[in-house]
């Protein structure tokens, strides 16, 4: 461990923010959705009050995105330091906080060039049509993350995950405008590139999205986050809570109970042995739906190793060649932003969205009197009883921060690790390998589906 | 938090026609620039504002589903085939071309000027069975229920549809020569093929 | 600052002139002054007519007509439609007008995927029609959305097939230009 004290400090930062990121937006979901309507305005009756409220979520996602767009950029160079043994950015602030901070100033004070022969309208519009999507794709998940805090309820659609992919789905007509409007060859090769990625390796990252909403019953995130509550063996990773009824014949040996264990093994696994065999096919075609999504994820978002569109050894960084100034900052910040939705989408369908990895029977003695005796600590100022960070909410929100930051870590290291694919390859990997088998997956899911009562509901009576 | 609730319901019935003229006077002008523009890929991008306008229009309506499809499949997937079909065939064409000839211009405005007035009239023509009922606020199970069971029959054919045009559009644009491989077919296979590689040449 | 040019500054103008004469419309002071002047044309054809007779001198006085046909669609459809009583004829008149922009992209283009997108257009008009149905005439059994459904697939089915078609037709005649695709005339 030649670089142990860069990891140690790697690990300090990654501490530090997310002990951090929580004070701008914690501050403007208060002044803004607390605050004003309550001690600016106070009449009930009063458009603007509702007004306020109901303008919580966005604007909260709006000073999120671009704070933590910023911290992913250096997450990313401190993680690729650490992968090729260097120090990486620690001059600007404590631990080269503010790097980004001093890199985004200086983007922004660059000259704004326009390329000669450009469609000068589309040039510009393909940033916005970028990145804009990014922040639309982000409003729904933000329920799920705060476990449907009121404040936050106004955006739980009851078509949550088919929301976030329409307009996850829309980035990459900006990079085809970009590459066409600003005249240059390789621009056009790059936007056409993402063109042909995108749409192929769609198919895989719905088909796999689609199986845990069948899983689920439901397309609204907040349930299908909320069903796989309770320990990492409801996460849908683990064939989609086909693990519960287990998950609660564990913790009944363990705890005890007045229900006994046939009943469980029966509600959960109605076919017998058939049952058990179709829970291990969901186990193991759950799995695969999960590696499809992050290959069909990375694909989307054009990260190593399908970064084509943007090669700079073939193409010269393809789409954003000719931006500059606040326009590339802009592609810049959505590029990232993009990485970040597309891993908290994951969170929330595989990784059991807020929800603690530890089995809800080994936290039951001690978790929810120390969780409800911490939450209010945070919680500097109630009003009317409406509490911004209580245990309900601050806890899910620390978790899915946590794991997504965790899934950037990963892509940090394929980034790391792996080299690019070639066009063809790239090509025949999507068409010919993935689609077939998230085709097949989901039809053997679909009818293995039918055997397992997956996310058991049991009876009230007093199950754990 | 019932506020909240309430702000849907101030004067919704008012704050819906002013958001579905706002709608209009986006998609109509985008419509036009996609007839009229004389870059050609630009019209194709003007597409996708129509469509985004359209499903605006769906979501006013209540058609969250719809409005989602239509943004995926209309606003993102055709289009992009569309202009990537016009960056392949050559995009400068258009305005090399010659102006059309004036009887076409003035035909499709008379044909689109009548077609207009005749549906006009007709919506005019005879009172609508309204029902005054809402609708749910999410229908996506009703919908399902319709395409798995009422409608089953469609769906399949639609399905098939979809497969036998992702057939032929692969076959359509294969841009392969034909002929050396024939050749090599049937020297490889020997006497006893020729027969099917003749029938495969006089099939092309 | 973008440069415009005479013709989009007169099509602008147009579209101002227009706005007025639907704001009469919509306030009620064109019908008021219609009948005080004594003419018993209907308020909204007498203000159709004023706006469609304004485009064609704004066309003949070479304004530019992208601009002149928006503005003049947009406020005649708005003069068509905003005092019915239903919500429904609204939207039906909206998929007319962009069914009819579409037919005549159809007639009118000479490039072959001009003539797809326009088919898409008209597609989509009909799709409109069909989810407004479904939301006023039908709201419990959404019979209109699943209609919509299957034209969505039949458009992507069709967009699919037609460009390929088109592509191979470029292939071979190196043109894409409709009035060229003559080969099976005789």
């Amino acid at each position: 461990m030649g670089n142990a004290s860069e990891i140690f400090k790697f690990t300090r930062l990654s501490i530090i923010w997310l002990c951090l990121i929580f004070i701008p937006v914690w501050l403007v979901a208060y002044a803004v959705g607390i605050f004003i309507p309550y001690f600016l305005i106070k009449d009930q009756q009063n458009i603007f009050f509702d007004v306020f409220q109901a303008l919580v979520p966005i604007i909260a996602v709006l000073v999120f995105i671009p704070i933590n767009a910023m911290f992913m950029v250096l997450f990313e160079r401190r993680g690729l330091a650490l992968f090729t043994v260097r120090s990486g950015p620690n001059r600007v602030g404590v631990d080269g906080l503010l790097q980004t901070a001093a890199d985004a100033v200086k983007l922004l004070f660059k000259e704004d060039i326009t390329p000669r022969g450009a469609d000068i309208a589309m040039f510009t519009l393909a940033p916005i049509t970028f990145f804009a999507p990014s922040v639309f794709a982000a409003i729904p998940l933000l329920a799920a993350v705060t476990n449907d805090h009121p404040l936050f309820h106004i955006v739980n659609l009851p078509t949550g995950i088919f929301y976030v992919l329409a307009a996850s789905s829309v980035p990459v007509v900006g990079i085809v405008m970009g590459g066409w409007a600003s005249n240059n060859k390789y621009s056009l090769v790059g936007g056409l590139r993402s063109a042909a990625q995108a749409i192929s390796y769609e198919i895989p990252l719905v088909l796999s999205l689609v199986s845990m909403c069948m899983m689920a019953k439901s397309l609204d995130v907040v349930q299908i986050a909320n069903q796989q509550a309770g320990g990492i063996l409801d996460w849908n990773i683990f064939g989609g809570g086909a693990l519960r009824g287990i998950d609660k014949f564990i913790a009944l040996n363990l705890v005890g109970n007045t229900i006994d264990a046939k009943t469980i093994l029966d509600a959960a696994y109605p076919s017998g042995i058939l049952s058990y065999i179709a829970a291990g096919v969901l186990i193991v075609c759950s799995v695969i739906m999960f590696l499809l999504y992050l290959t069909g994820a990375c694909a989307e978002i054009n990260r190593i190793p399908f970064d084509l569109p943007e090669a700079e050894s073939e193409l010269v960084s393809g789409y954003n060649t000719e931006y500059s100034g606040i326009k590339f900052a802009i592609f810049f910040l959505a590029e990232f932003t993009n990485l970040f939705i597309v891993s908290s989408i994951a969170v929330v369908m595989f990784m059991g969205g807020g929800g603690n990895p530890i089995p809800a029977w080994l936290l039951d003695p001690w978790w929810p009197s120390f969780a409800s005796s911490v939450g209010p600590m945070f919680d500097l100022v109630t009003a009317k009883g409406l509490m911004l960070v209580d245990e309900h909410t601050f806890f899910p929100a620390l978790w899915v921060i946590a794991k997504t930051y965790a899934f950037v870590f990963f892509a940090v290291l394929i980034r790391g690790t792996l080299p690019r694919f070639r066009i063809d390859q790239l090509m025949d990997f999507g068409w010919k390998r993935l689609i077939p088998l998230s085709l097949i997956v989901f039809l053997v899911m679909a009818f293995a589906r039918v055997l397992v009562n997956v996310h058991l509901v049991m009876p009230a009576g007093g199950a754990p | 938090m019932e506020n909240l609730a309430n702000l849907a319901e101030i004067n919704a019935a008012s704050i819906e026609t002013w958001m579905f003229y706002v709608l209009a006077a986006l998609a109509i002008p985008f419509a036009y620039g996609v007839i009229l523009d004389k870059a050609i890929i630009r019209s194709g991008f003007l597409l996708i504002g129509v469509f985004g306008a359209i499903s605006g229009l769906f979501l006013i309506l209540q058609a969250q589903f719809i409005a989602m499809a239509q943004i995926m499949i209309y606003a993102v997937g055709i289009t992009l085939v569309v202009v990537i079909a016009l960056m392949l065939t050559n995009p400068r064409m258009d305005l090399d071309l010659k102006p059309a000839a004036g009887n076409s211009k003035l035909t499709g405005f008379v044909v689109s000027f009548v077609l207009f007035a005749v549906i006009y009239l007709a919506i005019r023509s005879d009172a609508w069975p309204i029902k005054g009922e809402l609708p749910a606020a999410s229908n996506v199970a009703v919908i399902g229920q319709a395409i798995t069971g009422q409608y089953s029959l469609p769906f399949e054919f639609a399905s098939v549809l979809l497969l036998a045009a992702l057939m032929g559009a692969i076959m359509l644009a294969k841009n392969e020569p034909v002929e050396p491989e024939i050749l090599e077919y049937s020297e490889a296979s020997g006497a006893a093929s020729d027969a099917e590689a003749e029938a495969l040449t006089t099939a092309r | 600052m973008p440069k415009f040019s005479q013709q989009v500054i007169l099509g602008m103008a147009y579209a101002v002139v227009a706005a007025i004469v639907s704001g009469m419309y919509y306030s009620g002071a064109l019908g008021a002054g219609l009948v005080s002047a004594g003419i018993t044309l209907p308020a909204d054809v007498a203000s159709f007519s004023i706006v469609a007779l304004l485009a064609a001198a704004a066309i003949f006085m070479n304004a530019s007509p992208l601009v002149v046909l928006s503005a003049g669609t947009f406020f005649g459809f708005f003069v068509l439609s905003v005092h019915q009583e239903e919500p429904l004829v609204r939207y039906l008149c909206l998929g007319a007008v962009l069914f009819s922009i579409g037919m005549y992209g159809m007639v009118a283009s000479r490039n072959a995927v001009r003539v797809l997108m326009s088919i898409e257009l008209m597609l989509n008009a009909v799709n409109i029609n069909l989810v407004a149905f479904a939301r006023y005439v039908d709201p419990s059994e959404v019979k209109g959305q699943v209609f919509a459904i299957f034209i969505l697939t039949v458009a992507a089915a069709e967009a699919a097939v037609g460009l390929a078609i088109v592509l191979a037709m470029y292939r071979n005649t190196a043109t894409v230009d409709m009035e060229q695709f003559n080969l099976l005339k005789w």
